[in-house]
């Protein structure tokens, strides 16, 4: 391990904020390409019963009538610097509707990232490692992958709330009898779930081949105990679990459509799909470009964590 | 890569095929025929007039369900096969091309990846109308990502062999080296993508279904689900049942076929 500080790689830093940019602007234009094509936002508003004078003057109005390729311009300009435009259904700058949504998604999925996480990666581990550990888990793994989110969900609410009653069905607004942690609990326990199927198995493959690593056997060949020869694992393997856990951040963000429609949480899953359904093009648009940029930004964030713990990456050993 | 299947495998093959005959028998009007039509009274549990139960309508679940299938086996294989057509062909003119082609191609497709499945999908269903054509559409149109990657990298790999380097050198043709060397290269990666991405579209079918955005003119396993939740509750778990032991497993046969053709005979 050199102690060497290697200096930050600013070419690719700057390759990489290109990218962003220019992947935030492919988003807020294709999202407004689909509003586009679907539908008139001027008739839109005025309803099935106006007349051709009264859309014609709307669209004026609304500045519709300029040429298409200004307004995918200025549109997407504005989409970039967060500034999303009112929304024309609920009638309120869309940022903020979507802040408001953000909070009981978070409340859920970001418990449930976090358990599903660790209870991944060591599973992952200990599916590695013992014969008879990786042939339950995989078995449980491919179970929960093979079931849909929907049943998963169903079957949740019914046998553990329902039936053994050892939670609150639903209920959010955060009030009632019971404590509010009580109704988080369940929704992030599916979720945790519904993310341990298919991470079990990532982790798993990521740390088999990290044990067969020779280095290991050289380690273990100079008696370094057991345990400090599975710190050399995990220091292997940070690469590949921060890449996974930067791709779930997204995730985390959206939230679960299934979840919070079932549950009956007013999150940013729930907000999203009631925005698409009234064609509320504003609303759609701050969702889209917001979660792009979360998920642009979490890719950057775990780059930047694994080019601080991996002295390979940071001399570049491996890409 | 067949015989590397193993006993699993083989029986993972063999529900895929049950399920495709049973689609298709659906779909020429050998049996089921009588899912949209009164078989008896409402909620009548599983038995000898009804082997599944009936619904809320006294409609037999057993054929809806037979009747699903179709829905989700030509989402699932629609949706596959255009995400890794359009994935495999991207990723390996990409990586063999390499240079401003492949940072163009790998640039938007960063882009694309950016883009919350989940948002896409919706925005798709939207845009195009409730059908099966929609989410196979969208299907593939947010999954072809993850395939441009493999085949990237299988096409730089390929560019630096020795064999095609050669072959390029002695003057293959396009058609020639597309047919002899990039498509052997990049089948082992795209038959398992397919197989993955097929399990995946299966599910993904089930949850457009589930919010309303499938095919309205045929039962689909996702639509029974969505109405059997507060049916569940009620006591009548046949429809909850009949909706999603079959889902499973199909998306199970798929997911062990692809964990056993993944596998490499070493």
């Amino acid at each position: 391990m050199s102690s060497r500080r290697a200096s930050i790689p600013w070419p690719a830093v700057l390759r990489r904020l290109v990218v962003a940019a220019a992947s935030l602007a492919l988003v807020a234009a294709l999202v407004f390409v689909t509003f586009e094509w679907l539908a008139d936002p001027a008739a839109l508003r005025l309803g099935r019963g106006a007349s051709q004078e009264a859309r014609e003057a709307l669209r004026a109005a609304m500045g519709l009538d300029r040429s298409f390729g200004t307004r995918l311009l200025e549109h997407v300009v504005r989409a970039m610097t967060f500034d999303f435009g009112v929304s024309q259904v609920r009638g309120g700058p869309a940022g903020p509707l979507m802040l408001q949504a953000l909070g009981p998604t978070l409340a859920y999925a970001l418990p449930g990232w976090l358990l599903g996480t660790a209870a991944a990666v060591f599973g992952g581990l200990a599916a590695a490692r013992r014969r008879r550990a990786d042939r339950a888990l995989l078995a449980l793994s491919t179970a929960v992958i093979s079931t849909s989110s929907v049943i998963v969900v169903v079957l949740a609410q019914h046998v553990l709330a329902h039936r053994l009653g050892w939670f609150p069905v639903l209920g959010w607004p955060l009030a009632g009898g019971a404590s509010p942690l009580a109704y988080v609990m369940l929704p992030a326990l599916v979720w945790a779930l519904l993310q341990w199927g298919p991470d079990v198995r990532h982790y798993r493959a990521v740390f088999e081949r990290e044990l067969a690593a020779p280095h290991l056997d050289g380690l273990r060949g100079r008696g370094v105990p057991e345990r400090r020869v599975e710190r050399h694992v995990l220091r292997a393997a940070v690469g590949p679990i921060v890449a996974r856990i930067g791709q779930r951040l997204s995730h985390v963000v959206v939230g679960s459509v299934v979840i919070e429609e079932l549950f009956n949480i007013s999150g940013l899953g729930a907000l999203l799909v009631a925005a698409i359904h009234e064609a509320d093009a504003a609303l759609v648009q701050a969702i889209a470009v917001a979660t792009a940029a979360v998920t642009i930004a979490g890719q950057a964030l775990c780059d930047g964590v694994v080019w601080l713990v991996d002295p390979r990456v940071r001399r570049r050993d491996v890409a | 890569m067949r015989s590397g299947l193993g006993r699993a495998g083989r029986l993972a093959l063999f529900g895929l095929g049950g399920f495709a005959v049973l689609a298709v028998g659906a779909a020429a009007g050998l049996w089921a025929q009588a899912w949209d039509v009164p078989v008896g009274r409402p909620y009548m549990s599983p038995g000898t007039d009804a082997w599944l139960g009936t619904d809320a309508l006294g409609y037999d679940l057993l054929a809806q369900v037979v009747q699903g299938a179709r829905v989700s086996l030509v989402a699932g294989v629609g949706g596959a096969v255009g995400a890794v057509a359009v994935g495999g062909a991207l990723g390996a003119w990409a990586g063999l091309r390499g240079g401003w082609t492949d940072r163009l191609l790998s640039g938007a497709t960063d882009a694309f990846a950016a883009v919350p499945p989940v948002v896409a999908l919706l925005a798709m269903a939207l845009a195009l109308g409730p059908g099966v054509a929609t989410v196979v559409v969208a299907i593939a149109a947010t999954q072809w990502t993850g395939v441009f990657r493999a085949a990237r990298a299988e096409g730089q790999r390929l560019r630096a062999a020795d064999f095609y380097r050669a072959a390029q050198a002695m003057g293959a043709g396009t058609l020639h080296q597309i047919g002899w060397h990039v498509i052997p290269a990049l089948r082992p990666v795209l038959l398992s993508a397919l197989v993955v991405l097929f399990a995946h579209a299966v599910k993904v079918e089930a949850l457009l279904a589930y919010l309303g955005a499938s095919a309205p003119e045929l039962p689909s396993w996702g639509k029974l689900l969505a109405r059997s939740g507060s049916e569940l509750a009620r006591g009548v778990w046949w429809p909850t049942l009949a909706a999603s032991a079959p889902l499973a497993l199909l998306v199970l046969c798929a997911q062990v076929l692809a964990d056993r053709s993944g596998r490499r005979p070493d």
